[in-house]
């Protein structure tokens, strides 16, 4: 026997035993009765009165048997089964808004919270600040040398301040199997400031900071694993770090990361030399970071640093003075910068969509009541009490939360990946982020709270007999909560359909602002030489030589350049304007003018990119020749500099070296900033194969005729052919222009997938809501056809009442967009907030749709045939 | 029927230990017996009775088996068990306790 059958066997004895002993008690009783006069139907009669309802008694032993609640939690279950299974469309549209609604808030949240809630891997991480100067050419704060040994011999509000060289730089381990290594260099107090402890060994000491110490190194959890396996026996081991000798004094921990968020493999003192600093000034640039003293708060300490600021300032150039600022931040806003705002509007987005998710489900939990409030009365005739009623409901409704909550986990899993591939490079930490457990489980509970909190509400009304035959107890104060429901789903899919069309425009306009080059055919190889096999400019001019003219070879290839840079990124070489210097005109005196980049490039670079020469010519193989000294100007530039007149033939130079260079052509603009900001001034000057003119990294440039992907393999053969070991990077043009766009892409995508979720999930809303109500009315409808009333004025009738709520909705989103519109400002390109058009936009489709979901069950109430309709009666 | 006196919520436990103290019983003969001794004043919900024999039986402190009753028929029959006398005497001091208070505030006041 089975478990299963030996429990069927036990319960039907159980049952046998309980309907004898109740039967027992009756014949006793009726014999009483008997005894006492009554004749014998009498006595039976009183006998069975006095026990009261039998079903009711059996059903309340049952409840005191062992496993009573399990074994009835299973038939709920059940019942809650094929009650779903009867009913295929409510189960379907309930189950998917679930889906949806609990899937998209989890992946959004498991994607935003490694942003806003991540906790920083440093201990009290809310002391840790970015501090320094900001000036329009660099928004993240730094520091000069000259000023930093100054402000470090008293860090007022501070409790330590420490600096590092900015951006980590590439480095080579020499040794067998070399390989190219991420490498920062950071003062000796550095860890120490951060509270990071090293796994293994120790941090540097006061001595190994100073200038010409031994070397000395920590290595990267990861590259102790990989690359040492793990041996604890690595420290006071010597590597050989571009040729030179490092001994490793410790092993970072595995959660360790640079505040600046890159990737780094080994850690290398800073070994600033204060003399140099005061001598030199303005000295090196550092980025600086400090941890505050307790109880002060990050406004208070920059209030602190002012005077110390005010004395930087003096020793300042002049035209740097009025565009310095001093600035501190908590390291979280300097690590998240505008991937914030983004953050807490996607968030805001997904919460209106749980929230409409969660209105629906009510609303069809509501509907799905009212219709079975007749068989709710027969069930509390036969004798179920209000709590089992109730637990019955509660079974239903959680039954539907496991499906919708399953179905989420899938669909938040598959958004994740999306989210991933579409932006993985320009959202931090977006690649680490998995589905957060506690994002599943809180959704999931709201969405079954909201499931069992609208289920319960009309289960509480106990049913009254009444309904037994047929008739509906009239609208109560539930009349008023559906409606409103919908009119708020409404307003919330407005606000969200105002958003995305802010930001879908947004992104057009970003795409489709001309570049000033052709993108497309050209394919790029970005390569940089390490510096312990090409230490000194002739390696380095002979290897970008020879590849050249490897790559001259290609039969496809229509041109073929070289740039130390490469557009419309920012990366690239600048300087300041007032650097400009025109013969037999002053310089400039008045501030720094903004930035100018600048580039050095083999002639066919205006070919290859597509540029345009506007006026005069582009490089010749001549202009790299030693003695010509060549410039030419970006449109933007010549129109500065020279206002009034040609630019042609003039002589200038920058940044008071160098020799004067001749303009000889102006090229067209050239998007240099990222495709958002406004392009910076620019010029070119010849890539020249001479000493103080190499670069050791820089890009090729392949123009094909062919598609340029086609020739990929072929283009990391060759390179591969002079230096098997080098990392080289290959794209296509349209690749690297598109990861430029990828967080306004990411943005403006899934908030347009929010905002098509939500007009969704209220269509569907509507749709139920007009459907119910016209369900209840059929009989009123009826007598009014009997009474001569026309289909279309039912139509109109049944639309009339729902219009107003829609109407009220609609008004209500329109003000919320208005306030959604402004908060998205900041992330719009060439679009205004009070750009009317969108938000009318979503308006007359929203309208168009809520009408529609309505139209389709108001046609129903149309075709009411009034015979029907009162025979019901 | 009579000027019966609905039973407290909670005392029908403590009745139907007490009443089985004295010998095994089953559910109708418990009925009777707290109807006699208390003179006809106290009427048991004769619905209530079998939930809360069903009850008593799950927590233990009282045991059921088939019998033979006084007329010869197949009847069920409730004992007292060990943990069952124990919660009889717990609840009757209490039971005790708490009379004496509500009497000593009838009084008074």
């Amino acid at each position: 026997m089975t478990n299963g059958q030996r429990w069927f066997v036990r319960k039907r004895k159980w049952e046998q035993d309980m309907n004898d002993e109740l039967r027992f008690h009756i014949e006793r009783q009726t014999a009483a009765h008997v005894a006492a006069g009554l004749p014998r139907e009498e006595a039976r009669r009183q006998a069975r009165l006095q026990l009261g309802a039998l079903e009711g008694l059996k059903e309340n032993c049952r409840e005191q048997r062992r496993g009573f609640w399990l074994e009835s939690f299973y038939a709920d279950v059940r019942y809650g089964l094929r009650s779903l299974r009867n009913n295929p469309g409510f189960a379907a549209v309930a189950i998917l808004t679930l889906a949806l609604g609990i899937g998209a808030t989890s992946s959004v949240f498991s994607a935003v919270d490694r942003i806003l809630f991540r906790s920083l891997p440093y201990p009290r991480a809310d002391q840790l600040v970015s501090f320094g100067l900001t000036a329009p050419i660099e928004r993240n704060e730094f520091m000069l040398g000259s000023n930093y040994v100054d402000w470090r011999l008293a860090p007022g509000p501070f409790q330590s301040m420490t600096s590092m060289i900015p951006g980590v730089a590439n480095c080579d381990l020499t040794q067998q199997n070399p390989v190219r290594l991420l490498c920062a260099r950071v003062e000796g107090n550095f860890l120490p400031t951060f509270g990071v402890q090293p796994v293994l060994g120790r941090n540097f000491s006061p001595d190994e900071d100073r200038p010409n110490a031994p070397r000395v190194a920590m290595i990267s959890y990861g590259l102790w694993r990989s690359r040492f396996g793990g041996d604890p026996g690595v420290l006071a081991k010597t590597i050989s770090l571009d040729g030179n000798p490092a001994t490793i004094i410790g092993v970072l921990p595995a959660d360790f990361e640079m505040p600046t968020l890159l990737p780094t493999d080994i850690l290398l003192p800073e070994a600033l030399d204060e003399a140099v600093q005061r001598r030199s000034a303005p000295g090196a640039v550092l980025r600086t970071f400090a941890r505050l003293k307790p109880g002060i708060s990050v406004a208070q300490s920059a209030a602190a640093l002012q005077p110390l600021f005010a004395q930087a300032l003096q020793g300042a150039p002049a035209e740097f003075r009025s565009e310095v600022h001093l600035s501190v931040r908590s390291l979280r806003d300097r690590q998240m910068q505008d991937a914030r705002l983004a953050s807490w509007i996607l968030l805001g987005a997904v919460l209106a969509v749980l929230l409409i998710a969660c209105t629906n489900v009510a609303n069809l939990l509501l509907a799905r009541a009212s219709v079975r409030q007749r068989e709710l009365a027969v069930r509390a005739a036969l004798g179920a009490t209000p709590a089992r009623l109730l637990r019955q409901r509660l079974t239903e409704s959680l039954l539907l939360a496991i499906f919708g909550g399953a179905g989420g986990c899938l669909l938040a899993y598959a958004f994740l990946r999306v989210f991933v591939t579409i932006a993985q490079q320009a959202i931090p930490h977006l690649g680490q982020a998995g589905l957060d457990g506690r994002a599943v489980f809180f959704t999931f509970a709201i969405s079954c709270l909201s499931g069992i909190l609208f289920g319960l509400a009309p289960a509480l009304h106990r049913p009254s007999p009444e309904m037994l035959c047929g008739k509906e107890a009239r609208a109560t104060a539930r009349g008023l909560l559906r409606p409103t429901l919908v009119a708020a789903q409404i307003a919330i899919s407005l606000t969200l359909w105002t958003g995305a069309g802010l930001l879908l425009r947004s992104l057009w306009n970003l795409q489709s602002a001309p570049l000033g080059l052709e993108a497309q055919n050209v394919l790029t190889e970005t390569i940089s030489l390490g510096a312990y096999r090409y230490p000194a400019a002739p390696q380095q001019i002979a290897f970008f030589d020879e590849l050249l003219a490897r790559l001259k070879r290609l039969p496809g290839a229509t041109a073929v350049a070289l740039s130390d840079t490469l557009p419309p990124s920012g990366a690239m070489r600048s300087t300041i304007y007032s650097a400009m210097e025109v013969t037999g005109r002053p310089r400039p005196s008045e501030g720094t003018g903004g930035m100018v980049a600048w580039r050095a490039v083999t002639p066919q670079y205006f070919a290859a990119l597509g540029i345009t020469i506007l006026r005069g010519r582009g490089f010749t193989s001549d202009d790299q020749a030693q003695d010509q000294h060549s410039i030419i100007l970006s449109d933007s530039l010549a129109r500065r500099l020279f206002a009034s007149g040609d630019a042609m033939g003039k002589t200038m130079r920058f940044a008071q070296v160098g020799p004067w260079r001749t303009v000889v052509g102006v090229a067209a603009n050239v998007k240099n900033n990222g495709l958002a900001e406004p392009s910076d001034p620019e010029f070119y000057i010849p890539w020249k194969n001479e000493d103080n003119q190499y670069f050791r990294s820089a890009s090729l440039i392949l123009r094909t005729s062919v598609d340029p992907r086609t020739v990929t393999d072929w283009l990391r053969s060759e390179t591969a052919a002079l230096d098997p070991a080098l990392p080289v990077a290959i794209e296509t043009m349209p690749q690297r222009v598109g990861k430029l766009s990828q967080r306004p892409r990411f943005n403006a995508v899934l908030l347009a997938l929010f905002a098509g979720m939500g007009m969704l999930l209220a269509a569907v809303g509507i749709y139920g809501v007009v459907g119910y109500l016209v369900a209840q009315r059929t009989r009123e409808i009826g007598v009014r056809m009997a009474l001569g009333a026309t289909p279309p004025s039912i139509l109109k009738m049944v639309l009339g009442s729902v219009a107003r709520w829609i109407a009220a909705g609609a008004i209500a989103g329109w003000i919320a967009s208005w306030f959604a519109s402004r908060l998205l400002q900041s992330l719009l390109f060439q679009v205004s907030a009070r750009d009317p058009r969108p938000v009318a936009f979503a308006v007359a489709v929203l309208l168009l749709v809520a009408f529609l979901s309505a139209w389709i069950p108001a046609r129903r109430a149309m075709r009411v045939d009034p015979l029907v309709a009162l025979r019901y009666e | 029927m009579s000027p019966a006196v609905e039973i407290l919520q909670g005392t029908l436990d403590l009745l139907i230990l007490k009443t089985l103290a004295l010998e095994p019983m089953h559910g109708w003969g418990i009925a009777q017996r707290i109807q006699q001794v208390s003179r006809d004043i106290l009427q048991i919900q004769q619905g209530s009775l079998y939930p809360a024999l069903y009850r008593l039986e799950r927590k233990k402190w009282i045991r059921a088996e088939w019998g033979a009753s006084e007329n010869n028929r197949r009847a069920k029959f409730y004992t007292l068990t060990k943990t069952g006398r124990q919660q009889l005497e717990r609840e009757m001091a209490d039971w005790k306790q708490m009379s004496t208070a509500v009497a000593l505030i009838l009084q008074r006041v």
